[in-house]
């Protein structure tokens, strides 16, 4: 998970990604809704088309910044930040990841959860200046090439979200267990999600989904069976 | 009548329902994954907070720290001047009136209403009459800005006495937290207890051999729905476009629209993600209000955010209640009468009805229910999830299983030889499973083994006990609305104004649209959550959406498919398109039915529950969904064990102050405290709605909190009377 060839992509926006008009803003977002709804990619494995860029939030001049090089999801950025930005700020409102939810702002809820080095945080508790030099995967960055990880798989074939604002961190930290241990028991997945609120208490389903994502690793490595 | 277990993840591709009873269908019933699962797993889909417009401003909300206080000054003066702040409202220079956030009982959806209550809410009130009431608004070019400009704000407070608990707030000498007294107004600013009379129970008390009177409690608990409130506003010329939570797009519109004295169709509001609704979502709230006003005051698109504890004390939760009961009944086991005095906690403003469910439960002759909503210097009650019904049915059901043992009688024999068997006036239910639930649970939960004849007679410390508990729910039909339409490629469009909150109304509209329309789902689009686009529907409360706009969505199918077979398909860029607004009748004595079986294993050294097991058997009619159906009420029943067991926003009485307003201290369940729920449908067809689909969101969470505690009681021997059971109270109880 940790090599990845790394694309340097600069700290600016393109032209035409700032000035977006308001109506071409809403139109595509319009048009967003038709690609979500059409959606028959479970039934048919297509591959959706990504959401439009939004406008990025950009440092206040008149308050302390640091330029960081921080690795997202396999690119590496060289941005600036201002000091006082969590980290989840930085991957919202700067980088546009919005895949990553804020629940509480104050490590209650888990929603924020995202793997830095390869180890699960959360994200509103984290400093945008102390990810400098470290590596950053989101929920954007678990698909591969619009392939769904069979984490995620299973979470959609287990109906793992309801609302599904609790998700992205449910996964992040499910991700992590199942690189650390490839074939979690229901207590294992259990005690690794402990820290990811879900107040549709879909819990069960989330479990389930974890166990049954590392049992299928298992029969693959096994000769795959299927 | 079919039945279908559903306990452990059904595997979607496995298909092959037993579908006994019920006549099968193509599409509907089978186990589907959700059409837009694929969006929640990989961080596309978009909720209010994720939209990002350009030049969009931050806004924050100063909130008011007194429970009750006059406001003699704000000075904003200094904010004001900090570079970057664009706009700033308070009580003096916005006097916009929230229409759905006060007064009578849910009528808040009347223009009469507002127009005419003597308790009108504002957006920003003066006098504040609780912790986290709005007191100011700034929108600034970004949210730290926001915030240090909240912080050079200086409000002057004439700091009023207050008071916290509802039963305190009816004493004489209490003090007013509304000229009219705290016993709140309904619709005709009349103070009137919600009354229900029936037969003599004055009468039936005297002359019956056993009565029995006790008082059960419950406590304020927190939607505390993941996705914190957010809303963005946006104004076009006089065009104003909102994105917010909200699991009613159309009446949200229509509040904003009347609150802003702005025609319905100036208004749009989009919602296509919720994180989360549990009630009291199907209108406006004053972040709206508050948003729109910012953006048009600033010139620029704002985004507000509510901070967790802002959201906590800012919005609303479950009402909590205390209840009186007092029950005759002959020797033979049979109630004669039942009495309630029952009085909810309103908070500051009356959003909601304050209404206590479970006394028609019972086929009793005598009855004398007296409920009264009370206003207290408390975080707004609302609904949540079932509104009046997990309180009510926690008092009557721990009533009653109390009355059965002192009767010498198993409660599951108490509950069949005393519920309801019509609705009222001797209406036959459209159809009726109650025993039937309550037969199949009781086998699948094995009552008669797990089942302590005598409560707390285990030996050692850890005592294990069995409580049950059974439901009706209302499950009404009513009006709403659909489109479709279908190209020449032969793809048809669903247009639905729905949101979808977690339960799957998107995916339950397009199971129901593709088997009307005798299509795979995969054929149908379904177009969702913007009422720039979407036709009315009657919004995710009430657990209504499958049956009223599903039903519409069957009739506007009907009628497209009749247009083919006259005009036959379209061709070239042509379409045809069909729309429905049905206007079903017969739905007063339709219900769903329920009943949930618990064993909990209670440490009487520690104090600590655990539930070893958990049985659901719901009569949902026919469950369109079996994966979705299945998951929510998993999901519910868990939440009501929070319910039962951490919940409650706690306040210190002296000061007014909340203690507990945020996930921590609060206590939702968390991963530790999920356990396994047993889920059986028991499946059937009473003619109406989608192919005879009923009620099914809010179900689950009604039965958990009184099996909880009638389990604990069979445990230990202590009826547990007071919401949230915590370790401290069962410690005491058996002290």
């Amino acid at each position: 998970m940790k090599k990845r060839k790394n694309k340097e992509k600069p700290d600016r926006l393109t032209r035409s990604e700032h000035e977006l008009s308001r109506r071409a803003f809403i139109e595509t977002t319009g048009a967003a809704i038709a690609v979500a709804t059409a959606l028959p990619s479970l039934v048919e494995g297509q591959t959706p088309a990504a959401p439009p860029p939004a406008p990025a939030v950009t440092p206040d001049p008149s308050v302390p910044r640091t330029t960081i090089r921080v690795t997202v999801n396999g690119t590496q950025h060289r941005v600036e930040v201002e000091d006082r930005w969590t980290l989840v700020e930085l991957l919202r409102d700067r980088l546009g990841l919005t895949g990553t939810k804020i629940g509480c702002d104050r490590g209650e809820c888990g929603a924020c959860t995202v793997l830095m080095d390869d180890k699960p945080v959360y994200s509103c508790s984290q400093l945008a200046v102390w990810a400098d030099g470290k590596s950053i995967t989101t929920v954007e960055g678990l698909a591969k090439n619009g392939t769904l990880s069979p984490l995620q798989a299973a979470f959609v074939a287990h109906d793992a979200p309801q609302c599904g604002f609790c998700t992205s961190g449910q996964l992040m930290a499910a991700t992590a267990l199942l690189a650390s241990n490839p074939h979690p028991t229901a207590e294992q997945a259990r005690d690794a999600m402990y820290g990811n609120l879900c107040r549709c208490a879909n819990y069960n389903r989330y479990v389930e989904a974890v166990v049954a994502a590392g049992s299928a690793g298992n029969r693959a490595t096994a000769g795959g069976a299927r | 009548m079919k039945q279908r277990s559903n306990s452990g993840a059904p595997a979607p591709a496995a298909g092959g329902n037993a579908n006994v009873g019920v006549s099968p269908l193509k599409v509907v019933g089978h186990p589907t994954p959700r059409i837009d699962a694929e969006e929640r797993v990989t961080g596309r889909a978009k909720y209010t907070n994720d939209v990002q417009l350009p030049g969009m401003l931050y806004a924050k909300v100063l909130r008011s720290p007194h429970p009750h206080a006059n406001i003699k000054s704000i000075d904003v003066s200094k904010a004001k001047a900090m570079p970057g702040v664009k706009a700033v409202l308070t009580n003096e220079n916005c006097k916009v009136v929230w229409g759905a956030g006060s007064v009578a009982g849910g009528q808040q959806y009347s223009d009469e209403v507002k127009k005419n209550t003597k308790q009108r809410r504002y957006a920003f009130n003066n006098p504040v009459r609780f912790v986290g009431e709005p007191v100011v608004a700034i929108a600034a070019v970004n949210r730290h800005l926001a915030e240090e400009a909240l912080q050079q704000v200086v409000v002057d407070y004439e700091i009023l006495p207050h008071v916290i608990d509802q039963e305190d707030a009816l004493k004489p000498d209490a003090p007013k937290i509304w000229p009219e007294g705290n016993l709140c107004l309904n619709n005709r600013n009349e103070a009137a207890p919600l009354a229900q009379k029936r037969g003599n129970v004055e009468q039936a008390l005297a002359s019956s051999s056993h009565v029995f009177e006790d008082r059960f409690s419950t406590s304020f608990v927190h939607n505390a729905q993941m996705e914190p409130r957010s809303c963005v506003a946006l104004w076009e010329g006089d065009k104003l476009t909102v994105y917010t939570p909200t699991g009613g797009i159309a009446n949200c519109r229509h509040d904003i629209a009347r609150d802003l004295g702005m025609a319905d169709e100036k208004v749009r509001v989009i919602c296509q993600y919720m994180g989360g609704n549990f009630g009291n979502k199907n209108q406006n709230q004053d972040a709206d209000l508050i948003t729109a006003m910012l953006a048009k005051e600033a010139g620029a698109p704002v985004k507000l955010e509510l901070s967790r504890r802002d959201d906590f004390l800012g919005v609303h939760g479950r009402w909590p209640t205390i209840h009186y009961y007092k029950v005759a009944a002959s020797d033979d086991g049979k109630l004669q009468a039942i009495q309630l005095r029952g009085y909810s906690s309103m908070g500051g403003y009356r959003k909601n009805s304050g209404s206590m469910a479970g006394i028609e439960l019972y086929d009793v002759a005598n009855v004398d229910s007296s409920v009264s909503p009370v206003y207290t210097n408390k975080t707004v009650s609302g609904n949540f999830r079932g509104p009046e019904y997990p309180q009510g049915f926690f008092g009557i059901q721990s009533m009653m299983d109390d009355v059965a043992y002192k009767m010498k009688m198993d409660p599951v024999e108490f509950g069949m030889k005393n519920m309801i068997r019509t609705a009222r006036e001797n209406v036959p239910f459209s159809n009726y499973t109650l025993d039937e639930c309550i037969k199949r649970g009781a086998e699948i939960f094995d009552w008669k083994s797990r089942w302590r004849p005598v409560p707390g007679s285990d030996k050692g410390p850890i005592k294990k006990g069995a409580g049950f508990t059974y439901m009706a729910f209302r499950s009404g039909v009513g009006s709403s609305s659909a489109v479709v339409q279908v190209d020449a490629k032969g793809k048809y469009t669903l247009f639905v104004g729905v949101t979808d909150v977690g339960a799957g109304a998107k995916t339950t509209m397009g199971l129901i649209a593709a088997e009307a329309l005798g299509v795979p789902l995969s054929q149908v689009e379904v177009v969702w959550g913007d009422t720039d686009k979407c036709p009315y529907s009657v919004g995710e409360s009430g657990s209504r959406t499958t049956i009223m706009t599903g039903y519409a969505a069957i009739q506007a199918a009907e009628d497209l498919k009749k247009q083919i077979a006259e005009k036959g398909m379209p061709t070239g860029s042509n379409i045809l398109v069909a729309s429905a607004t049905p206007q079903p009748r017969g739905g007063a004595a339709r219900n769903a039915f329920g009943a949930h079986f618990v064993e909990a294993e209670v440490d009487v050294e520690l104090g600590r529950v655990r539930i070893t097991k958990y049985v659901a058997v719901h009569d949902c009619g026919r469950i369109m969904n079996p994966l979705t159906a299945a998951s929510q009420i998993h999901g519910a029943a868990i939440q009501g064990i929070g319910m039962a067991l951490h919940e409650q926003l706690l306040y210190d009485n002296r000061n007014g102050q909340p203690l507990t307003a945020g996930y921590y201290y609060d206590r939702i369940p968390t991963h530790r405290d999920a356990v396994p729920v047993e889920v059986t449908f028991i499946e059937n067809d009473d003619g109406q709605g989608p192919w005879g689909a009923k009620s099914m969101g809010e179900s689950g969470i009604i039965l958990s909190p009184g099996a909880i505690g009638n389990a604990i009681f069979n445990a230990t021997g202590k009826r547990m009377k007071d919401l949230p059971i915590t370790r401290d109270k069962i410690l005491g109880a058996l002290a």
